[in-house]
């Protein structure tokens, strides 16, 4: 079996809690680029690049991934306290593709050759990994992509369009879903590539946002060849690898920390506009404040769940849906109580923490990412409520 | 406890308040004077409930909060009308001597300490000087059935026997079909009492919210129950999106309940300052009072013109829910309170 061996050689899952919750801290407050706090879109990178490179330095950079591939080897619970950790001081989210997605994908369905020529360039910073999901007409239908490898003896020729592929332009290396057979149910005919995105043939055209920010993009394959080892798993089986990719992203949806970090700017709104005895404002105020305190007390509960080691159900689907939801409101009200200030492009007199408009913008796709709430919701009312189809 | 103790409390509560049975005897009993039935009540005694998270000091077994609200959860599913909640609250302030009978059912001792509606204060007017107990006390539950009555006065509690001389009892109905019991004192003869509430109060407030949580629990149950057999348009109503959705997010509400009320049962049996715990009571009975009223109401929207009869079970639920909502402290007071206390 091909193995890394770990640059950071403690065992860190075998610390208490208590004691690794302080390392981490201990290891932020050493590493992490005090200019990189709390940035207020997602960093290219080029800009997050020195945290990356010290998370690699350190073999930090793959906290979930099995030690003899290089990883922490954390089991769920010690990643939350990381994660926990991570939100607090303020990092940065990297460009994590490669580390969350690519890296335990390969480690499930790769081949040796894969596991050893891939491995080690995440961990290593060299291969930045984006991922072509979505299609203009494959959005919350995903199993509709179009996008398609046709064989050619050895060699597989791809063409077709990725849309909504974030930091496609950041990344060299992207992985793909595409149709390898059309003649039975949409779901059964999807096969996983990984290509190199300096093919010929590819063309990455950045997507500005509502944020004005070119998080995301347009990838166009135009018949761009690649040799069947850049195939992973069975062929026509790449819709299960696709959903199972998800699993510890879902929970990480549903973390509270959004929201909290934007009610205690609402708070600072609220004191910036003299509405701190305003009952109108401190009821509404205290409503979100409520309704924060309680999803943390659910959020808990299901980090119990994975701390006991337990797989998480399909209802952890209403972490996302009530915390997207809970952010979108906290910067609604923002809007309601900035008076014109609502409005400004800028944040108010520099101070990159009162922001209403730009928090407003800012909340709108978490409803929409990570598969919609309306796909959430669909996903309670069939998988948990078990409501007919 | 741990999560099989509090299975092991559900289960046992089931035998008096089954999750699906029927509710034959709980409509027998609406609108009837005492509004429950005495050897239930008796039952209930024999199995130590009043005195579930009672100190053993006071007869009771101690075992907190986080199972007291379990057993309470069981018997607002099953709708249960014994005072139970009341009972323990009365237990709370009663001496040993007192509490024996009490506990064992033969002498109901039911607290009167509410003097205006929705308040949360805990200041009394009522007075108690010299053995003579005056003023007034409002929303007793259940207060028919009252051997006796615990008083909260300004100078502690009494305890006044309810067919004394100078005590006037007037009753009114309540949706769920029991009463609140309005009660004025003149020149009543009263023995005081040396022990206080202390935060049992409190804990009643947490209990009822946990009695929400299964009004709520049940209802939810009931209602998606009811989408996966109704058809309409040749297909289960059920299988129609607006109402999935619907019924989806009525679940988050319902999940978010059952979290607060388990977090803030669990934070008050570990201790830790008395802002803190009234804090996590203020946020679980804001919200089992906002989730049960509007699980209740969606509930009979979503039975259709079936849920607007008295015969469907599903408006038991939502009476319920209409009584529980604002007694001790509605969901407005509670959010102010939580303000309050989160300034400090």
């Amino acid at each position: 079996m091909f193995q890394i061996e770990p640059i950071e050689t403690r065992n860190l899952d075998e610390w208490p809690d208590d004691a690794f919750r302080s390392e981490v801290r201990q290891f932020l407050a050493s590493h992490y680029p005090p200019e990189l706090r709390f940035p207020p879109r997602r960093l290219h990178f080029s800009e997050n690049k020195p945290w990356y490179i010290a998370l690699a330095k350190a073999g930090w950079l793959t906290p979930g991934w099995p030690r003899q591939y290089g990883g922490l080897g954390l089991s769920a619970g010690k990643q939350l306290i990381l994660i926990e950790e991570y939100e607090r001081h303020g990092c940065a989210r990297l460009n994590d593709m490669g580390m969350t997605m690519i890296g335990p994908l390969l480690i499930k369905h790769g081949s040796i050759a894969q596991q050893e020529f891939f491995l080690p360039k995440i961990l290593s910073g060299a291969h930045i990994w984006a991922q072509g999901y979505s299609e203009p007409n494959a959005g919350s239908d995903l199993a509709a992509l179009r996008c398609e490898a046709i064989a050619d003896g050895a060699d597989w020729i791809i063409t077709g369009q990725k849309t909504w592929t974030t930091l496609a332009n950041d990344a060299n290396w992207i992985f793909l879903l595409v149709r390898t057979d059309k003649s039975g149910r949409k779901q059964e005919g999807i096969s996983c590539f990984l290509v190199d995105m300096s093919l010929p043939g590819i063309t990455v055209r950045p997507i500005i946002n509502l944020e004005l920010h070119d998080e995301f993009c347009e990838v166009f394959f135009d018949q761009v060849r690649v040799s069947d080892s850049c195939r992973v798993g069975e062929l026509n089986q790449g819709w299960a690898i696709a959903k199972n990719l998800l699993g510890f992203e879902r929970i990480y949806l549903g973390s509270p920390r959004q929201s909290e970090q934007a009610l205690d700017r609402l708070k600072l709104l609220g004191e910036r506009m003299n509405l701190t005895e305003d009952a109108f404002f401190i009821d509404r105020f205290t409503r979100l404040q409520l309704d924060l305190e309680d999803l943390k007390c659910l959020f808990s509960h299901f980090a119990d769940q994975l701390r006991r080691g337990e797989t998480l159900g399909a209802d952890v689907s209403m972490l996302k849906l009530f915390q997207s939801e809970l952010y979108q409101r906290i910067t609604e009200a923002m809007m309601e109580f900035a008076g014109e200030f609502a409005g400004l492009l800028e944040p108010m007199g520099g101070n990159r923490e009162l922001h209403p408009g730009g928090a407003f913008i800012a909340a709108r796709p978490t409803s929409i990412y990570g598969g919609t709430n309306e796909i959430q919701r669909n996903i309670l009312a069939k998988n948990v409520l078990d409501m007919p189809g | 406890m741990t999560e099989s103790d509090l299975r092991l409390i559900r289960e046992s509560a089931g035998g008096i308040a089954p999750r699906t049975g029927d509710l034959k005897r709980i409509r027998a009993l609406r609108f009837t004077t005492h509004g429950f039935d005495p050897a239930i009540w008796r039952q209930i005694c024999d199995l130590g409930w009043p005195g579930l998270a009672l100190s053993e000091a006071q007869g009771g077994s101690a075992l907190g909060m986080a199972a007291f609200c379990a057993l309470a959860e069981e018997l607002g599913a099953a709708l249960v009308p014994e005072p139970l909640i009341s009972a323990a609250l009365a237990a709370s302030g009663l001496p040993e001597t007192h509490n024996a009978a009490h506990l064992a059912g033969t002498n109901l001792i039911l607290p009167a300490w509410q003097e205006q509606p929705d308040s949360l204060a805990r200041t009394w007017h009522c007075q108690c000087r010299d053995g003579r107990l005056n003023g007034r006390k409002c929303f007793v539950v259940q207060a028919a059935a009252a051997s006796s009555f615990i008083v909260t006065t300004a100078q502690g509690l009494a305890l006044v026997p309810a067919a004394g001389e100078g005590v006037q009892l007037s009753v009114e109905k309540t949706q769920d079909g029991g009463h609140f019991g309005t009660l004025d004192f003149t020149d009543a003869p009263a023995e005081p009492l040396s022990a206080d509430h202390g935060l049992a109060i409190e804990e009643a407030t947490l209990a009822t919210a946990a009695t929400l949580l299964g009004v709520a629990d049940r209802a939810f149950a009931i209602t998606l129950d009811y989408l996966k057999s109704r058809s309409q348009f040749g297909k289960p109503i059920g299988s129609f999106q607006a109402l999935q959705h619907r019924m989806a997010d009525l679940k988050i509400q319902l999940e978010l309940t059952r979290a607060s009320i388990a977090a803030a049962a669990h934070s008050y049996d570990q201790g830790g300052t008395e802002a803190l715990r009234l804090a996590a009571i203020s946020r679980a009975k804001a919200r089992a009072s906002d989730s049960a009223l509007l699980i209740t109401r969606q509930a009979i929207q979503l039975h259709g013109g079936i849920g607007y009869t008295d015969e469907a079970d599903i408006g038991l639920y939502l009476r319920k829910a209409m009584v529980l909502a604002n007694l001790y402290g509605s969901a407005a007071s509670h959010r102010a309170r939580f303000a309050a206390l989160s300034k400090i």
